[in-house]
């Protein structure tokens, strides 16, 4: 059956199977015989749809950089309050992770590898939020609050690892402890205490910012 | 082309360039226009979609010296 699908869907299912192992074993833990066989195809046709493993694995890191549309919709429908744009792009993020968890394994997997490219790539994503922080601390934090500037470059770290920690218990590695309380719950509680501990108290959230319908 | 305001958003990742003409357009009059420089590619999308969304007009977007250049004119 498999030698009936068309170019581009042989890609397709290439970048698919080739998505879920390097999720699993990492960018050197798979060879390219084993993604091949995985989608029961010689190496051979797999080099016509891909230069090298590395060319395959930059296409799946391509595939999940298509989520900035959503970013611009966050800033143009939430308003441009600090802490809902904060939410509307934590919401963006934590529906892209929860519908492809393979994006995190990846992720996990490069920090262990130190590809530094892949590292540039994911670290890449992690700055629209760091920015983002520090930007708007920037703008709110008085300017004599003492060691102004390691509160906000300690701010976007800080939520970085929240929320990063927080999908790994709730997509990768479920937690019984935490198994009432859904992802969007527990990022809408972490993003309140991320805003209350850096002094804003985000009674006036709506909640439309941060839980999906 | 004169620009009625100017924005360096260079250097910043999505969504900051947006939110930043975002706030800096409402400072405008209608039929104004500002200038945005900004070196992350995906803006160059990024602010296609926020036209296409806010009503705004893109005006121009291009390339200069390695960085976007882009030109927003207020909708009436």
């Amino acid at each position: 059956m498999s030698h009936r699908l068309s170019g581009p869907e042989r890609r397709e299912s290439i970048l698919s199977a080739a998505q879920g192992l390097f999720a699993s074993k990492g960018l050197h833990g798979v060879s390219v015989d084993e993604i091949a066989r995985a989608v029961n195809v010689s190496p051979a046709i797999l080099y016509r749809h891909f230069d090298s493993k590395q060319a395959l694995y930059n296409a799946v890191l391509e595939k999940f950089s298509c989520q900035r549309q959503s970013y611009v919709d966050t800033i143009v429908n939430h308003g441009t309050r600090f802490e809902d744009a904060l939410a509307g792009m934590t919401q963006v993020y934590i529906d892209n992770i929860a519908e492809n968890p393979d994006i995190l394994r990846i992720e996990l997997q490069s920090l262990l590898e130190g590809n530094p490219a892949t590292l540039a790539f994911f670290q890449n994503r992690w700055k629209s939020f760091t920015d983002y922080i520090e930007f708007g601390l920037n703008e709110h934090l008085p300017y004599d609050v003492p060691n102004r500037e390691k509160i906000i470059l300690s701010a976007g770290l800080m939520f970085q690892g929240m929320v990063r920690e927080a999908l790994i218990q709730k997509c990768l590695q479920p937690q019984d402890r935490l198994v009432d309380l859904s992802l969007y719950e527990l990022s809408h509680e972490l993003v309140t205490l991320f805003l209350r501990s850096i002094g804003i108290n985000k009674t006036q959230l709506s909640r439309k910012a941060t839980i999906s319908g | 082309m004169d620009f009625d305001s100017e924005l360096d958003a260079s250097g910043l990742n999505c969504p900051l360039p947006i939110l930043r003409a975002k706030k800096a357009i409402a400072a405008l009059e209608s039929g104004q226009t500002l200038k945005i420089i900004a070196t992350d590619p995906g803006s160059v999308k990024d602010f296609e979609a926020f036209c296409k969304q806010t009503g705004n007009e893109l005006v121009s977007s291009g390339e200069e010296e390695g960085k976007f250049v882009f030109a927003i004119k207020k909708a009436a």
